[in-house]
């Protein structure tokens, strides 16, 4: 019988001879040798090792997770391409309030009504939660939406940098990045907070059953009743 | 005192994934840390290069965790999470049309715990598995490496379960042909010591 096929023994690591194969594997040390090499091959493949992400992967994807709502810490609601989220009413509306955490920090929102200057805290939230985040870029990205896809990218997109300006503001609040004063001050946050209440409201009118703004709004009086509760039980030390 | 990394560690695979659902950041890092070699090495393996790999790792991710909340645990969370990172891996070659060749070396990520004793024989297949025609390397890394019966094969690669078995053992047989002519050692004896 003239030599098995390459094929054909590959057909055999894990397959069964027929006669004919039997007969000529047990008098053929070549074949035989052949067989034994491709079954060692087969079972080295199947040891190979698993492999470790290249260094930094876990960043960006967290980057990505949390950019496609799928990482909401603290936030947990998701919305889908296509809900009722997703119409220009609302997208005006959250942009209104996330302008108020995003575009020009708290530290600059309360400016006005203290007459302090915008501190460097509130430059990091500005900076942190908005990127681009001012009112022409707002309204330019608005303009340019054409499909309810691309509103859908937008509302996720406006969403993450709310939560990104609340994750930052939480910190100013607890002082966990280091930072001294600033929004530290407690009747510095309260304007703010004061101002942001009254964005809220005012997105509410637009769109008054959106539960997304309602959170907003409600958890934005609950930050400015703790605030003014510790403006209270320090007598008002803090005041100016 | 046990601290919050080891009190993830203990937690149950089901917990994990129901956090993850909610969108717990921590549940979804952990998920990670425990499946992303796995995934990481069966996309390596179908791509040319690791910037590749990378890119069909992370949509396989980010599918998994979209889809995580329709996972009903039918199968092993691992099982479910490597046919979604398999297909994205697959479809992520389709979509390039043509893989480019190139003779990248395995790789610049780093074996996870090598079950192979000789890291030159790891290296060997792993060029050699990289050399192979882009329909054999898929049936042979999903057959060989990954344990995939060529019914489940067949589905993934929308081809007949015959045609996987034949494209399977060409891919042995090549990559057979390309470990001896690579090793001279190899090469003596063999068939040539046949008598008939």
């Amino acid at each position: 019988m003239r030599h098995l096929t390459a094929e054909a023994l590959a057909r055999l690591v894990d397959g069964t001879p027929g006669p004919e194969e039997r007969e000529h594997l047990r008098s053929c040390t070549g074949c035989a040798a052949e067989l034994e090499a491709l079954r060692e091959q087969t079972e080295a493949l199947a040891s190979l090792p698993e492999i470790r992400p290249p260094a930094g992967d876990w960043s960006e994807l967290e980057s990505r997770l949390r950019s496609e709502g799928l990482i909401r810490d603290g936030h947990p609601r998701r919305i889908r391409p296509g809900s009722r989220f997703a119409s220009r009413r609302w997208l005006q509306a959250a942009a209104a309030v996330i302008l108020f955490f995003g575009g020009t920090g708290l530290g600059a929102m309360a400016a006005p009504h203290l007459g302090v200057p915008a501190s460097t805290d509130a430059g990091a939230v500005g900076s942190n939660a908005a990127g681009s985040g001012s009112p022409t870029t707002v309204e330019a990205s608005l303009d340019g939406v054409r499909t309810p896809e691309e509103a859908a990218d937008l509302v996720r997109s406006l969403e993450q940098r709310y939560v990104d300006a609340l994750v930052r503001y939480r910190q100013l609040q607890s002082g966990s990045d280091g930072h001294a004063g600033g929004s530290g001050d407690p009747a510095s946050r309260y304007a703010a907070l004061e101002t942001l209440v009254a964005a809220s409201q005012a997105a509410i009118r637009e769109a008054p059953a959106d539960p997304f703004l309602n959170g907003v709004l409600a958890s934005t009086m609950a930050e400015r009743q703790a605030t003014l509760t510790r403006i209270s039980e320090t007598g008002g030390n803090d005041w100016y | 005192m046990q601290d919050a990394s080891s009190t993830d560690r203990a937690m149950t695979e089901s917990d994990l994934i129901r956090r993850a659902c909610d969108g717990d950041g921590s549940a979804i890092r952990e998920l990670y840390e425990r499946y992303a070699p796995r995934v990481f090495a069966v996309v390596r393996r179908i791509a040319a290069d690791d910037d590749t790999a990378q890119d069909y790792a992370q949509e396989a991710w980010i599918r998994a965790f979209r889809a995580l909340p329709t996972f009903r645990g039918d199968a092993r969370f691992s099982t479910w999470l490597h046919r979604i990172a398999v297909n994205s891996a697959l479809q992520g070659v389709r979509k390039a049309c043509t893989r480019e060749k190139r003779r990248v070396p395995m790789p610049e990520s780093v074996p996870v715990d090598p079950r192979l004793g000789d890291p030159l024989l790891q290296d060997r297949l792993e060029e050699a598995l990289d050399r192979l025609p882009d329909g054999m390397r898929e049936v042979l890394i999903l057959h060989d490496v990954e344990g995939y019966t060529h019914e489940e094969i067949g589905e993934m690669l929308g081809v007949a379960t015959g045609t996987s078995k034949s494209q399977l053992f060409k891919a042995r047989a090549k990559m057979r042909d390309m470990l001896r002519t690579d090793d001279p050692s190899a090469q003596a004896g063999g068939m040539e010591a046949c008598a008939t």
